[in-house]
């Protein structure tokens, strides 16, 4: 469809909006009240269809909102459907979880932040606030703000008991444990919790609280340039992502483009981020299937891409390099051989290693047809980056809805068909080596220029900022009202959809499969630990470590029926 | 032997045991690191490290069987440096009695054993997973481990007496050579070496037998660990390689056998990925099993026709 | 100093906990204990049981649903110990101060349960291997 057609289309469903805006070229918000929402939302992801990509709850004075965002990705348009919820005492609006198991999450997340009730939705517990959080206090209330920690301290808990409060929060197990006194922390290992039928995987829990740090409700007291310091620190391998996805939502507002020498500064830097992110996802699928020299080679390669980096921003991780209007530094024309030389000498390395494993049987054997995300079930879990590549959505907000200078280089989207882990695994290859054509190709155009723009206010106004980082696309979402700092800043990290679609991947595999099944959706490195493997009184049968060690297992029994791979990484 | 000498020997044994027992785990984490291209612990490193076991509090999990807890390490250790000094006082002594060899086959189940009932009586979930996982293992390798005895029984025409035994080098026969080569892997079971480490690196990751035991016991659990690295390969050298003489040439001869021993344990750690239990079960009770039985079938023909190389 | 102490300082065992991190820390953590860096030269060793730990290698930022776990961890590691705090967040919550979901910093916490614990911090954001290896063995020959 082109613009006029999309635009048609969406007046289809005009009766039920109250207002249709279109604040830039590739914006659009639809405002509607909340009785109409279930209905505008079920059209707008079926019919059009659009890409659902995260909701936002924000309290407003006088009422509450939530935002539904989605996207239109052959146009790069954003579409952002404004739900207004006029009854303050009790909001409340309908759960769209039963069409959209993509937005389960979401709904649960704005519930425990801001206490908006969700209709018929299949499971509203608590998600990300911890188990000792008090009952109706939300947050990201504006009241609530800032009075938190003082009036609500920690429990202090007391001797270990046998029931654990984190129990009653986790639908498989009984509240009550059925074998003696645990270690506290071996109980803890519930972030995951599978159940299984013999050997097959039947149901999926996830627990998830330990790393809010309570990010959306930090930056609301920080100005607009303090926020890419406090979000590069979301998650430390896409933390060249998040700074950028918000940086770009702030100059949506500010009507701000920064100069070109800075924009090719920061597809360059993204770019490194993302070689030595799959860097290091490739040497933590090869642990967990049983090839620790692939761990060990890995890591040892992501190593020159890191000094690389120290050297250009001054840090191996959380760059700190942008800034709204450009970049804070640049990078020195002396860098530039270095840079053209390392690449290169990566690229041959993960070419030979990318072949080796396209050819590997054992590989073929171990990962095809293993953790399998169906087309249709990745676009009801929205998920975005290589786990959607993977599965044949050809999405990448590089290509959709350019930002930087993406639009004026020469690459690839990478896709494959199968959504198994092997075709993940052979996305995350390619997208290295097509990095490594990127960088080449921008540090060739590098204009001359300043590296950045002055920006002096943010008027009034709301934007919406995507980029694609190596697990997906990092959205982020600011509303300014002319002040100094944010009023609302919702962060979507792609991990926060990735994740959930393991359920759907996971369901029916061996649990020898689980590791490498949940490692391809490339969640960060500590949430795989937490995973462990319950019975239905809720006592622990598997364990992290056994769960690895079957994983290896496998491959060895594989590597006997196949016979020995015919590649050593030695030859490297 | 004389007086002095003897009160020398009931003085020096235990200590010197030990001392020799860390120095042989030392060996083993330096060597390891050699072929991994690392540089290793220092040579007092595992002195350190009981040293520091030693210092730090027992925690005692509030479900656990207290007695059998704080017991099993002491008789872990009590048992195998009973069958240390035993094996010393055979080779340097020479005293020896009808049917020593069977007491030194009970005392080095004993480890095996107080292991298993101290880990349950951890009261711990993931301990038990261990257990159960340890249990399985012992009931593999210890029937190898008597049938390979049994072989070399038999070659030496029925002789319960270490003494008598190691006057004779049995692996110089098939028969002979074959039950070393069982004994060797159910010694390496038993000390907890990969391949058979399922027990000992649960520990390291978490879910192992040893993982309720703090302080002073874990220290009495790594000693025993240790001494067994002295007596068993020790126990091999006098059952199978002809003894561990005591004066000059005979004695460096020894220290060499029990060196080579060493050596072979260590080779077979370092190049072999972990087995899983029911894979160690099946190589123990079919792949070991088989070749004893064909083992002692070689032995009794060879004793009965007085072939010395069967 | 007692032979405690010393004998402690000449193998510290480690065990890690992430009190809720960016992961930074976690991963130069991981990348500490490959062969790379071989810790195994000062007797450290990475255990998987808290209560064969001597040394606690502490990354994050204290959410209020992790430090319920750490004061457990913390209880059952037997004393003598030494806490590390590694990198900016655990050392002071760095950029995370105020958060509502923040009870941290891990210090705080810990003296909760020992008043009388020993801890090191090794600044950072994140440190490097060498940079952790150094503030290790400085801390580890302070004591």
């Amino acid at each position: 469809m082109n613009q006029q057609e999309l635009k048609d289309k969406l007046a289809e469903i005009k009766d039920k909006l109250t207002d249709i805006q279109q604040p830039l070229d590739d914006r659009i918000s639809l405002l509607c009240e909340a009785e109409n929402a279930y209905a505008v939302n079920k059209f707008l992801f079926e019919e059009v269809p659009l890409r659902f990509v995260i909701a936002t709850g924000i309290d407003s004075d006088d009422c509450f909102e939530v935002l539904y965002h989605y996207a239109y990705d052959q146009l790069g348009f954003l579409i952002t459907l404004k739900a207004f919820i006029r009854d303050r005492e009790n909001p409340a609006i309908e759960s769209i979880a039963p069409f959209l198991p993509g937005a389960e999450w979401i709904e649960r997340e704005i519930h425990d932040l801001l206490g908006i009730d969700f209709k018929n939705h299949p499971d509203l517990r608590r998600l990300i606030l911890a188990d000792d959080w008090p009952e109706g206090v939300y947050p990201l209330r504006k009241k609530m703000a800032g009075e938190i920690a003082k009036q609500w301290p920690c429990e202090t808990s007391v001797r270990p008991t046998t029931e654990s409060p984190a129990r009653r929060t986790v639908k498989l197990s009984k509240p009550v444990l059925a074998v003696g006194p645990f270690h506290p922390l071996q109980e803890e290992m519930e972030f995951f919790q599978l159940s299984v039928d013999g050997e097959i995987v039947t149901d999926i829990d996830m627990r998830i609280s330990y790393n809010h740090r309570g990010i959306e409700g930090i930056s609301e007291t920080l100005q607009f340039d303090q926020v890419p310091f406090l979000v590069s620190r979301v998650c430390g391998i896409c933390s060249a992502s998040h700074p950028l996805a918000y940086v770009q939502a702030v100059e949506d507002i500010a009507g701000v483009t920064p100069p070109e020498r800075a924009l090719y500064v920061r597809v360059i830097i993204n770019e490194f981020e993302r070689i030595h992110s799959h860097m290091l996802w490739v040497g933590l699928a090869g642990h967990f299937i049983g090839y620790d020299t692939v761990f060990m080679w890995a890591w040892k390669y992501r190593e020159p891409v890191l000094d690389l980096l120290e050297e250009i921003t001054g840090n191996r991780n959380n760059y700190g390099n942008v800034k709204v209007g450009g970049c804070r530094e640049d990078i020195p024309d002396e860098t530039v051989p270095k840079i053209l030389q390392e690449i290169d000498k990566l690229e041959k390395k993960t070419e030979m290693l990318t072949k080796a494993v396209l050819d590997d049987p054992i590989i073929h054997a171990r990962l095809k047809g293993i953790g399998v995300l169906t087309k249709e079930d990745a676009i009801k879990y929205a998920v975005t980056g290589p786990t959607a590549r993977g599965s044949g959505i050809a999405i990448d907000v590089r290509r959709d809805d350019p930002y930087a200078v993406y639009a004026d280089l020469d690459w690839k989207v990478i896709t494959q068909p199968e959504g198994d882990v092997f075709a993940k695994a052979v996305v995350r290859l390619l997208e290295v080596l097509e990095a490594v054509k990127i960088i080449r190709q921008a540090v060739k155009k590098l204009p001359k220029g300043p590296v950045a723009v002055e920006v002096k206010e943010i008027p009034p106004g709301e934007g919406c900022g995507h980029a694609e980082a190596p697990r997906g696309e990092t959205f982020h979402y600011v509303r300014s009202d002319g002040g100094n700092r944010p009023v609302r800043h919702k962060i979507r990290a792609p991990s926060f959809v990735n994740v959930p679609s393991f359920r759907a991947s996971c369901i029916g595999e061996h649990i020898s499969d689980v590791t490498i099944t949940l490692a391809a959706v490339d969640p960060c490195y500590s949430c795989t630990e937490r995973l462990a493997i319950v019975d239905r009184q809720g006592s622990i049968l598997h364990g992290y470590e056994e769960l690895h060690r079957l994983s290896c297992e496998k491959t060895a029994r594989l590597k006997k029926e196949i016979g020995p791979p015919e590649w050593k990484l030695e030859d490297f | 032997m004389s007086i002095p000498l003897n009160i020398l020997f009931w003085i020096v044994v235990i200590p010197g045991t030990v001392v020799l027992g860390l120095i042989a785990s030392w060996i083993v984490r330096k060597v390891s690191a050699l072929v991994q291209w690392r540089v290793g612990p220092p040579l007092l490193q595992p002195l350190y490290d009981i040293m520091k076991l030693m210092g730090k509090e027992i925690l005692v999990p509030q479900e656990a069987q207290q007695t059998i807890f704080i017991a099993a390490p002491l008789v872990s250790l009590a048992g195998i440096l009973l069958l240390s000094i035993m094996l010393w006082r055979i080779a340097i002594v020479q005293t020896a009695f009808i049917g020593d060899i069977i007491v030194a086959i009970y005392l080095m189940t004993l480890p095996s054993l107080a292991l298993i009932l101290g880990s349950s009586a951890s009261a711990s979930p993931h301990a038990s997973l261990g257990t159960a996982r340890e249990m399985k293992l012992v009931m593999g390798y210890e029937l190898s481990l008597v049938l390979a005895f049994i072989v070399v029984i038999i070659k030496t025409g029925g002789q319960i007496s270490l003494a008598a035994i190691a006057q004779q080098a049995p692996v110089l026969s098939i028969s002979g050579f074959l039950a070393f080569l069982v004994a060797l892997l159910c010694i390496q079971a038993k000390l907890g070496f990969v391949p058979f480490d399922i027990a000992e690196a649960e520990t390291e990751l978490g879910s192992g037998v040893l993982m309720e035991y703090s302080g002073a016991l874990l220290a009495v659990w790594k000693l025993a660990q240790a001494v067994m690295l002295v007596a068993l390969p020790l126990f091999l050298v006098m059952v199978f390689l002809g003894g561990f003489g005591t004066a000059g040439l005979s004695l460096v001869w020894g220290i060499g056998k029990y060196v080579l021993i060493l050596v072979l344990l260590i080779l077979i750690k370092n190049t072999n990925p972990r087995l899983r239990i029911d894979q160690a079960m099946r190589f123990f009770w079919f792949y070991c099993g088989i070749t004893m039985v064909i083992a002692i079938i070689l032995a009794m023909i060879g004793y009965y026709s007085g072939i010395k190389w069967l | 100093m007692n032979w405690k102490m010393w004998s402690l300082k000449k193998s510290p065992w480690v065990f890690h906990v992430n009190t809720g991190a960016c992961n930074n820390c976690d991963i130069e953590i991981v990348n500490l204990l490959t062969p790379k860096f071989d810790v195994e030269r000062f007797g450290i060793k990475l255990v998987g049981s808290p209560r064969h730990a001597d040394a606690l290698l502490v990354t994050g930022v204290g959410t209020r649903q992790a430090v319920i776990r750490l004061r457990e961890v913390y209880r059952q590691i037997p004393k003598p110990c030494v806490v590390f705090c590694i990198g900016a967040c655990a050392c002071g919550t760095g950029i995370f101060e105020g958060g509502y979901h923040v009870a941290g910093p891990v210090d705080k916490i810990i003296r909760e349960v020992d008043p009388n614990a020993i801890i090191a911090y090794v600044p950072g954001c994140p440190p490097k291997p060498e940079a952790m290896i150094s503030g290790v063995v400085k801390a580890l020959s302070a004591i």
